[in-house]
């Protein structure tokens, strides 16, 4: 299918990025827990997942974390009822939160602007009542659920070297998928529709229909770290699908930089960074997100990465480019 | 090819044509000559489905579309050049045409080839955003990405509106290579020169209506007629 279809050089280059990043994140291994570490890879596939539907869709959404809680839950669920195996437990969560996505799909795409967002934040907090009051007989409620994994041949996933090299395969991969979508035709046709909806109608493209797939995509991938999550924690509280964690998202994406994979990495690995080290020293520590929110407003409007992007052509005495 | 029958068009309760009727025959380009807020631009985007009438038909090739969605109609093969020439412009040239191409189901490489033929400055701006293009270029590309994929009608809202008179004659140029190939296009214009140098068919807009169409070319290159309605 042309249509998703990339150069091959340009090949090339999304492998020698997937070096890069697989490297980074193995030295961040050697110099940080290995639990932080694990949490930064899964946080990193769902500020991913999420870039694809802000930052080159232009879709911002209050409701994403729904995905992220039901792949949680549906993993868990499927590890106590079915069977212990994690890669069914995975498999699980992915296709409940690709059924969900599905059927919301084609009704918050109908909506823009501020009006997605907040249909999408209402979609999340049903969620988060369903897990924590309306099928608490299923779900345990604020209890939460807990779980265990079996050992799948020499793959123990009860241990965490196990666990992180799994955790960062899987981000490599969605890093993959998600920088072949972008860079071929169907890249192009998400980022024509965040510019201008009616133009990309009078060329042909039945908008509705490719915004619906966007989405999809992006709330499908979105349930994949939660079911790392579930597998590594072996526990699920509603915490995981509390529409609060949307926040979360959007601030990394602020960090890194919007519309830009590289920067959904580092802004994901920079909040969690920050609010690790924060919450350890510091009693009221949202207060100093906020001040780096406005920070980040006010003067680096594209993230880290765009801020990067802009200095290094100036340093080398070359004129900026656009975008 | 293209039937425009007794339209009524209404934005809410206003309704602003009235019993518009218009017809594009195979090759021929008709211009829509009127004031600001003769309708015509409300013409333009009826026909590419972006409004519904109240009433009346929109044949084209035996087929009513006056219902069809906006890419359905292009999926026709009538492509719309809007008026405020808006790229995508944060997308390079290359990355306009390419857009065009797959919905076309043309190649890429024959897309680009009619871009650069049409204005062979182009081939320098392949990689540049096209948000950097200047106001005439960007109109160029505009054309350029319409005629991708040899649509059947054009539609094209003053490509010469606010351009400086070395670009009108650049317009001028691409437009007359387009009548020479026998495209069928309406284009909606103020410029009189253009329009009497280009014109097979001329309809004259007044208040939402058809006031008057001439048929005669030999009619077209008396302007004074033409500026009545300026």
């Amino acid at each position: 299918m042309d249509f998703i279809s990339i150069a091959p050089y340009k090949r090339g280059i999304i492998f020698r990025d997937l070096a890069l990043i697989g490297g980074a994140f193995v030295l961040l291994a050697f110099f940080l827990r290995l639990n932080w570490v694990i949490d930064f890879t899964i946080f990193a596939i769902l500020v991913l997942s999420y870039d694809l539907l802000y930052g080159y869709m232009g879709r911002l959404s209050f409701g994403h974390v729904l995905y992220y809680g039901i792949g949680a839950y549906t993993a868990s669920l499927f590890l106590v009822h079915v069977s212990p195996n994690p890669f069914g437990a995975i498999a699980a969560g992915i296709a409940v939160g690709a059924v969900v996505a599905s059927v919301i799909g084609f009704i918050v795409v109908q909506t823009e602007g501020a009006p997605f967002a907040l249909v999408n934040l209402a979609f999340n907090q049903i969620g988060y009542w369903l897990a924590a009051s309306g099928l608490q007989q299923i779900t345990r409620g604020e209890d939460g659920l807990p779980s265990s994994v079996a050992a799948v041949g020499f793959l123990d996933f009860n241990d965490k070297p196990t666990v992180f090299v799994f955790a960062l395969l899987c981000m490599l991969a969605v890093f993959f998928l998600l920088k072949t979508f972008t860079l071929s035709p169907y890249g192009v046709l998400v980022r024509s529709m965040k510019e201008n909806d009616d133009r990309v109608q009078f060329l042909g493209y039945d908008t509705f229909r490719y915004q619906w797939l966007t989405f999809v995509l992006s709330s499908t991938l979105a349930a994949l770290p939660g079911a790392l999550y579930a597998i590594f924690y072996g526990f699920v509280a509603p915490t995981v699908i509390i529409p609060f964690g949307n926040i979360e998202v959007i601030f990394a994406i602020l960090i890194g930089g919007a519309g830009n994979l590289y920067g959904a990495l580092v802004g994901a690995v920079a909040f969690k960074l920050i609010s690790n080290i924060l919450a350890t020293t510091i009693t009221r520590w949202e207060m100093f997100l906020g001040a780096l929110l406005l920070v980040l407003v006010f003067k680096f409007r594209r993230g880290l990465t765009g801020y990067v992007a802009d200095f290094l052509p100036r340093f080398r005495g070359k004129p900026a480019t656009e975008g | 090819m293209l039937d425009v029958k007794e339209i009524d068009v209404a934005y809410g309760h206003a309704k602003v044509l009235h019993d518009v009727s218009v017809r594009l025959n195979v090759g021929e380009t008709v211009f829509i000559v009127g004031r600001n807020g003769a309708g015509k631009t409300t013409l333009l985007r009826t026909i590419a489905g972006l409004l519904h009438p109240t009433k009346g038909t929109i044949t084209h090739a035996g087929q009513e579309i006056q219902g069809f969605a906006p890419e359905e109609v292009a999926r026709r093969g009538i492509r719309y050049v809007a008026q405020d020439k808006k790229v995508f412009s944060n997308l390079t040239v290359r990355g306009n045409v390419e857009l065009a191409a797959h919905a076309a189901g043309e190649d890429l490489k024959a897309a680009l080839k009619k871009l650069v033929d049409l204005y062979p400055k182009f081939s320098q701006f392949l990689e540049t955003k096209a948000g950097s293009l200047s106001g005439g270029q960007r109109e160029i590309l505009l054309i350029g990405r319409a005629v991708v994929g040899n649509p059947k009608i054009l539609l094209i809202d003053e490509p010469t509106e606010g351009l400086a008179a070395i670009v009108i004659d650049e317009i001028f140029r691409i437009l007359n290579g387009m009548k020479e190939n026998k495209v069928s296009a309406i284009i909606v214009e103020q410029n009189l020169a253009v329009v009497a140098k280009l014109a097979d068919r001329i309809y004259m807009m007044k208040e939402g209506k058809i006031h008057h169409e001439i048929a005669n070319p030999r009619e077209i290159v008396a302007t004074a007629e033409l500026e009545e309605f300026l």
